[in-house]
């Protein structure tokens, strides 16, 4: 017996999964460089969120999962620290994001300016052109 | 049974299906920047994703990157090249 909470989960991971189909064919499929910029923004923002999905927690017997942040540290009561690794989601996915962000930032900057680049010599952002220009 | 969670859950579904929407229009737009804008909507969508995926540390970095970041530099791009795709 599948629950609301799980039917809606896959809702997600299938609009998710949808999103890549979409992107990818914009990365594979579309002529113009600045349309493939941006489907590859959207398919970095994808894959993001898949790792985020994996690295969510459910809740725990109507307790909500709560995020990775441990803010009771002052107190040296025990308990705390075990309620906390019962209920926090995996840090360690959202600290890979983090970085695939600022890498995927950089990598973005780096495309814009070769788009810029092949604009000043070809005078034309389209692969088709481009391809009959160079062989 | 709690009910919390698949109300969370259910708003974070409904804003997964106007991201796909939303990622649609910017892929198979012809004008390039109505395709920047749609594709910043679909990054606010993912930004109220990843916070209701328990992730508010993320969305201090992705709000600037992806919303403000992207859509700015493809947008100084799209002022020094051309604005429409050809067909």
């Amino acid at each position: 017996m599948i629950t609301l909470s799980e039917y809606f989960m896959t809702i997600l991971i299938t609009c998710m999964i949808v999103n890549l189909g979409l992107a990818l064919y914009g990365v594979f499929f579309k002529p113009n460089l600045i349309k493939k910029i941006i489907a590859l923004t959207i398919l970095g923002d994808t894959a993001n969120t898949f790792a985020l999905i994996i690295g969510y927690r459910m809740w725990v017997a109507g307790v909500p999962s709560r995020p990775p942040v441990f803010t009771e540290w002052r107190s040296n009561n025990p308990l705390l620290l075990f309620v906390f690794t019962k209920t926090a989601v995996d840090p360690l996915p959202q600290a890979l994001v983090l970085t695939a962000i600022v890498i995927g930032l950089a990598v973005t900057l780096f495309l814009v300016f070769l788009t810029l680049q092949a604009w000043k010599i070809y005078r034309s952002v389209d692969m088709r052109d481009i391809r009959r220009l160079k062989g | 049974m709690s009910y919390g969670e698949a109300v969370l859950l259910g708003i974070t579904a409904l804003a997964a299906i106007f991201s796909t929407i939303a990622t649609y229009m910017a892929i198979m737009e012809r004008d390039l920047l109505k395709a920047v804008i749609f594709s910043a909507i679909q990054s606010t969508i993912y930004a109220f994703i990843y916070y209701m995926l328990m992730a508010p540390d993320i969305d201090l970095v992705y709000i600037p990157v992806a919303v403000g970041l992207y859509p700015a530099v493809i947008i100084a791009l799209i002022k020094k090249t051309t604005r429409e795709e050809k067909p």
